[in-house]
């Protein structure tokens, strides 16, 4: 009867990620209601929405942090609805956190270095030195989130918007094909913001990433997204392009009666 | 006369530095030193420095969850228990070979602390301590209270050992010989990729699960490694005393070990050998001052965790980070 992990039949072959009638409550609260949609290959959308609207228990509930109550989701057309997130991340969802999530007493270096070493699998030898397995490939991530220059910091002493960069930097070095941001510019100076918008648009055009992202941002919304969408109390009310959802009535309605 | 105090400090630091920069030579000398200590000091001496290499093994091994993982244990002395009763049960029952039953006791180790770990990796921080705890005593009180078996507080004594491995010397050497095998191993294990996934999940459990790291998978093989060398550090105490105790798997034991770990420095490789021996140089020579041991010890080790944060060898490697040069 489990059909987790297999491929499933009858779904578009250009869906990345599919989500089915997606449902999760706490207690009497329905942070999420009945949400479905399908993100595409190669897609760079965002999800804007006044706070509380669901957007990271999305995905939580996405990476396996959470279980939804009822729905499915499909990746690359495998259920993957209620494994455990190492198992996800390793099926090739990567993702990045909101509130900072890093870890903390290791190198800059170590910390890209043991996502790398997690990402291909290599965290099970037990003999052979860290030191001298994937470097390289450690070094061109360090390089795409500009952090090379402060490899040997500890990642606890970066100032914040570096802290963000590494983040990403974490969650690009699991090379997944999909990837989940959240808030990747939350906190950051305008400068700082402008920077992670042009890693993501470059990211995601040269490594053939599919990537969505949760921002308060209007201006990287708008900048950079292929595709919006709006939630507001646990549901997608509105998806479109950002001249679409520019035009909304009903989302300029939640922004201004809602902030 | 402060710049004459800075100037002292300066050149400690310096010496620091050489030690830092030359760490496998001064690691060598360091053995060869300790290889040289018998024909320096009297047999009373030899037998404290072989206490000091037992309990550098087992608190290094704790130290692989404590300080690497991030587990704090409250339970190693079963562990350690179990290694030295098998070895001595072995011998003495069995009649086995003292080598056969020298590598037993850590595999029975490793068997016990796949079934300990098991249940105790399914929960967190202070419930995982007393899980390790409760597993702990109850080795304990199974050695205790099964005199048919294990002798119960009669023990079990007389354990034939080889006539070469008979006098304290030689058996300082072979106790000397494994601590160095032991640590080279745990050395080689901590920084592998496997011992950079127990660093990550020490600093982020959470996090290390989402870059792909099956966090449950990896602290379970952390415990049985600590594990085996727990029963590797119990194996060589039977061998040394030629008899074993219930003592040796109550909590009491267990605190030592972990005071040797936080005393020395849980994040230094090298901080449980420190704190090992500081820890019982300091109760050999306190106890042969007064009758009020344990107070003394107590403020000795209030003072150390408030004035040395990180422990000694923490303490040390943050004075030379500190006098450093910027910039490398």
């Amino acid at each position: 009867m489990s059909r987790k992990g297999c491929r499933l039949e009858g779904l578009r072959e250009i869906d990345m990620l599919d989500t089915q009638r997606l449902i999760k409550k706490f207690g009497g609260l329905i942070a999420i209601n009945n949400v479905s949609f399908e993100i595409e290959k190669g897609e760079l959308s965002s999800i804007i929405g006044p706070n509380g609207a669901g957007k990271t228990t999305l995905f939580n509930l996405l990476t396996g942090h959470l279980h939804p109550d009822s729905g499915r989701v499909i990746f690359s057309g495998k259920d993957i609805t209620g494994l455990p997130p190492h198992e996800i991340c390793r099926l090739g969802i990567g993702r990045s956190f909101q509130r900072i999530n890093i870890f903390p007493r290791l190198g800059v270096f170590d910390n890209v270095q043991a996502a790398v070493l997690a990402g291909q699998g290599k965290c099970i030898n037990i003999f052979s030195p860290s030191k001298n397995i994937a470097r390289e490939e450690t070094i061109q991530v360090l390089e795409t989130v500009e952090l090379d220059d402060k490899r040997g910091l500890p990642a606890g002493l970066l100032s914040h918007g570096d802290q963000k960069r590494l983040e990403i930097g974490i969650a690009l070095a699991l090379r997944p094909s999909l990837l989940l941001l959240d808030e990747p510019t939350a906190g950051m100076s305008p400068e700082e913001t402008a920077g992670i918008s042009a890693l993501i648009e470059r990211v995601v055009q040269h490594q053939g990433l599919t990537a969505v992202f949760v921002e308060h941002d209007m201006s990287v919304v708008f900048g950079i997204s292929h595709k919006i969408r709006v939630m507001h109390l646990g549901k997608i009310i509105a998806t479109g392009t950002p001249e679409e959802i520019r035009a909304n009535a009903q989302v300029q309605q939640i922004y201004l009666s809602g902030e | 006369m402060s710049s004459k105090v800075q100037l002292k400090t300066i050149s400690v630091n310096g010496f620091l530095h050489g030690v830092m920069r030359h760490r496998w030579a001064w690691l060598v000398i360091a053995v060869g030193l300790m290889a040289a200590m018998p024909s320096f000091v009297g047999m009373s001496w030899v037998s404290i420095l072989c206490e000091i290499l037992i309990l550098t093994v087992a608190a290094s091994a704790l130290n692989l969850i404590i300080g690497y993982t991030g587990m704090i244990s409250f339970g190693p002395a079963g562990l350690y228990a179990v290694g030295a009763y098998t070895t001595a049960l072995l011998i003495v029952k069995a009649g086995a070979p003292f080598g056969l039953a020298m590598i037993a006791g850590p595999v029975a180790a490793i068997v016990v602390s796949l079934v300990m770990g098991w249940f105790c990796v399914r929960r967190t921080a202070v419930y995982f301590a007393l899980l390790t705890l409760a597993f702990s005593q109850l080795i304990h009180i199974i050695i205790f209270k099964w005199y048919g078996f294990t002798g119960g507080d009669d023990g079990i004594v007389e354990i034939p050992v080889p006539g070469f491995l008979f006098s304290i010397e030689s058996y300082y050497y072979f106790a000397l010989a494994c601590t160095v095998v032991c640590l080279l191993a745990m050395w080689v294990i901590v920084n592998s990729a496997f011992g950079k996934a127990l660093q990550v999940i020490r600093e982020n459990p959470g996090r290390a699960e989402f870059i792909g790291i099956n966090v449950r998978r990896y602290q379970l093989m952390a415990f049985v490694i600590q594990g085996f060398f727990l029963g590797v550090a119990g194996s060589l105490l039977c061998g040394f005393n030629h008899n074993v105790f219930p003592p040796i798997a109550d909590w009491t034991e267990s605190i030592h070990m972990i005071i040797a770990c936080l005393l020395g420095g849980m994040f230094h490789f090298f901080g449980p050998f420190v704190g090992s021996a500081v820890y019982i140089l300091l109760d050999r020579v306190v106890t042969s001052f007064t009758e009020y041991s344990f107070l003394v010890l107590g403020i000795v080790i209030v003072l150390l965790v408030l004035f040395f944060k990180g422990g000694i060898a923490g303490f040390v490697s943050e004075r030379l980070s500190a006098g450093r040069p910027k910039g490398n």
